[in-house]
């Protein structure tokens, strides 16, 4: 009886050291996150987002990076974004990102996914967490935009690609309502019918025979007619690039921008 | 005036059998039709006009009834009496449902529905501290009413659709007239104060198929009671009892609109017949916990009615036993949906 507990308990082991080795291996493809070119966090915020931010790219197998810069030098942020991430995967090897860019001089930020968050953080998604770290960033709170990003965008890439996070049928407060207010209902009808219902309805006694219209007219009167404009989506703040793209070195990527 | 109904074989006073539905003795057996039963063995005996004494004809004992009472049990020799004279004239009762449901078919009924109680403690679930069960027949009385609507309302219909970047919404207004007949038959409202009129308004509905011709002997073996209230003192009551129904009926005439609202809505309803019935119904009264609970049984249809003591322990078990079942069931939808637990 003891050899099998004892072989189950050794491949276990193995098996744990061979996850733990190919878990690292995977992911220690970058030990930078931040690239600060801006110079917009401090020393203690670059490492406590470093630490944080390759804590959940462990978690997620996604790289989730920072980019900030003065100047784009004249080229849209979608491309700097571009090159900056072709010139990083070439080097690194990465496959899969989650990459906030901050232009400072143009006052533009844009997101993008790249490899498996392109699905999993899907244009729709992108526009959400960009509504959430707008405010950050026109308050100049670039280190709560970039956890903010991280966090969020966390939290979305566990749904199934395509499904929206933030429906309420997903919410555990709207799962707890419903099955408060079933159970409620059913108890409180069973409590209301326990001393026996009233079962006569209005055809218990009615005489069909000579109960009819005797009289009736339905006359039109007047009409009235009324139009409404359907109001455009207009991000606030300003959206562009939303959709994604593809870099220059043929990387595809779900994205979208704000300017603040 | 006490009435017997004497067996004409043995003597015995007979009583009504609510399974075979005659009058039968418990004595020999002997069961007789009652619309056949001879003359003869109906045994009267006039209370002189001043008293109101009656005396048992077999025993003498003095009757102890209550003024509203119309058949009972002599309380000494437990012969079925009827009270005659209470049931003449004014009082004479036009129909009566007699009972389809004898005392042990009542009682194997009302421990069946006992057991389906799915919020009653469990001791109460047994139906077995049945402390006393009577038949009793109950005063109704029966409105046949005919009656007139005249109503007004304007109707919409609405319409929207989509052009462009515009959401255009049409609203067709109508203004609806309707006259109708209106006719209810045999509405019935319960005549006895003692009786609560919620209980006896959920035992409904009665079969009036059965519903017969009243005679005396029906009553024998029962108790019975005569009205409190005559037909127009609760006419009231009828009428707040069908005008929903009225106004559902009316509702079904009008149809088509998105909305409607009503201008002007008037009803006006007649009893045009009234009939003074007696209906079946079994009371039991039921100890628990120190704690007497009166219930009604149709009589007739065996529908039960009345509070049961309800079990806390119960209650909050179904409540909980759902919440964590639905919630369980959301969130494996969910999981299955969103790939995300919590």
């Amino acid at each position: 009886m003891r050899k099998p507990v004892i072989k189950v308990s050794a491949l276990i082991l193995l098996l744990t050291i061979l996850m733990m080795l190919t878990g690292t291996a995977a992911f220690a493809q970058t030990d930078q996150h931040i690239y600060d070119q801006a110079g917009l966090l401090t020393d203690s915020e670059i490492s406590d987002l470093e630490a944080y931010a390759a804590e959940k790219s462990r978690e997620q197998g996604t790289e989730f990076l920072l980019l900030t810069t003065d100047s784009t030098s004249g080229m849209p942020i979608i491309d700097y974004m571009g090159d900056f991430y072709d010139n990083l995967a070439d080097q690194t090897g990465m496959e899969n990102a989650v990459l906030l860019t901050i232009d400072i001089g143009g006052r533009e930020f844009y997101l993008a996914g790249f490899g498996n968050a392109k699905t999993r953080l899907d244009n729709e998604r992108v526009e959400m967490v960009l509504d959430r770290i707008t405010p950050y960033m026109a308050q100049g709170q670039y280190a709560g935009a970039f956890r903010e990003t991280i966090e969020t965008a966390d939290r979305y890439m566990e749904y199934k690609p395509g499904v929206n996070p933030e429906s309420i049928f997903l919410q555990t407060w709207f799962h707890a309502a419903v099955a408060l207010i079933l159970a409620g209902g059913i108890v409180g009808t069973m409590l209301y019918n326990s001393g026996g219902r009233n079962t006569t309805t209005a055809a218990t006694y009615i005489d069909r025979d000579h109960t009819r219209v005797t009289r009736d007219s339905d006359r039109f009167r007047n009409k009235t007619v009324t139009r409404r404009r359907i109001p455009k989506n207009n991000n606030s703040g300003g959206g562009f690039g939303g959709g994604g793209g593809m870099t220059g070195g043929g990387r595809s990527f779900s994205g979208g921008g704000r300017s603040f | 005036m006490v009435t017997h109904y004497k067996c004409p074989n043995c003597g015995s006073d007979m009583a009504f059998d609510a399974t075979s539905g005659m009058l039968s003795c418990p004595n020999c057996g002997r069961q007789d039709d009652i619309e056949t039963f001879p003359e003869e063995n109906i045994q009267q005996k006039f209370a002189p006009e001043e008293a109101k004494e009656y005396h048992c004809e077999n025993c003498g004992a003095v009757l102890l009834t209550e003024a509203e009472t119309t058949a009972t049990h002599c309380s000494f020799c437990g012969a079925p009496v009827v009270l005659a004279d209470r049931l003449t004239g004014d009082l004479a009762p036009a129909k009566v449902i007699p009972f389809t449901i004898s005392k042990d078919e009542a009682v194997a009924a009302f421990r069946k529905w006992t057991k389906n109680g799915r919020l009653t403690p469990r001791g109460f679930m047994n139906g077995d501290r049945i402390k006393k069960m009577t038949g009793m027949y109950v005063p109704f009385w029966l409105y046949d009413i005919n009656g007139k609507a005249e109503v007004a309302a304007i109707g919409t219909r609405m319409r929207t659709y989509q052009q462009g970047d515009t959401v255009i919404t049409e609203t067709d207004f109508y203004d609806v007239y309707r006259e109708i007949d209106l006719s209810y038959l045999k509405v019935p409202a319960d005549a006895s104060e003692k009786m609560d009129d919620e209980l006896m308004d959920k035992l409904e509905p009665y079969d009036y198929s059965d519903l017969k011709d009243f005679r005396m002997p029906y009553l024998a073996g029962f108790l019975a009671e005569k009205y409190d209230f005559d037909e127009d003192a609760l006419f009231s009551r009828v009428e707040s009892k069908i005008v929903p129904y009225i106004d559902s009926y009316i509702g079904s005439t009008i149809s088509g609109y998105s909305t409607i609202s009503y201008t002007n809505k008037q009803i006006n309803a007649n009893k045009y017949k009234v009939y003074y019935t007696l209906f079946p119904v079994w009371m039991v009264y039921y100890d628990f916990e120190n704690k007497e609970h009166t219930f009604a049984m149709n009589g007739q249809t065996g529908k039960v009615v009345g509070k049961p003591p309800i079990s806390g322990g119960k209650v909050a078990a179904w409540f909980t036993g759902i919440a964590v079942s639905t919630f369980a069931a959301l969130k494996a939808i969910s999981y299955l949906v969103g790939g995300v637990l919590w």
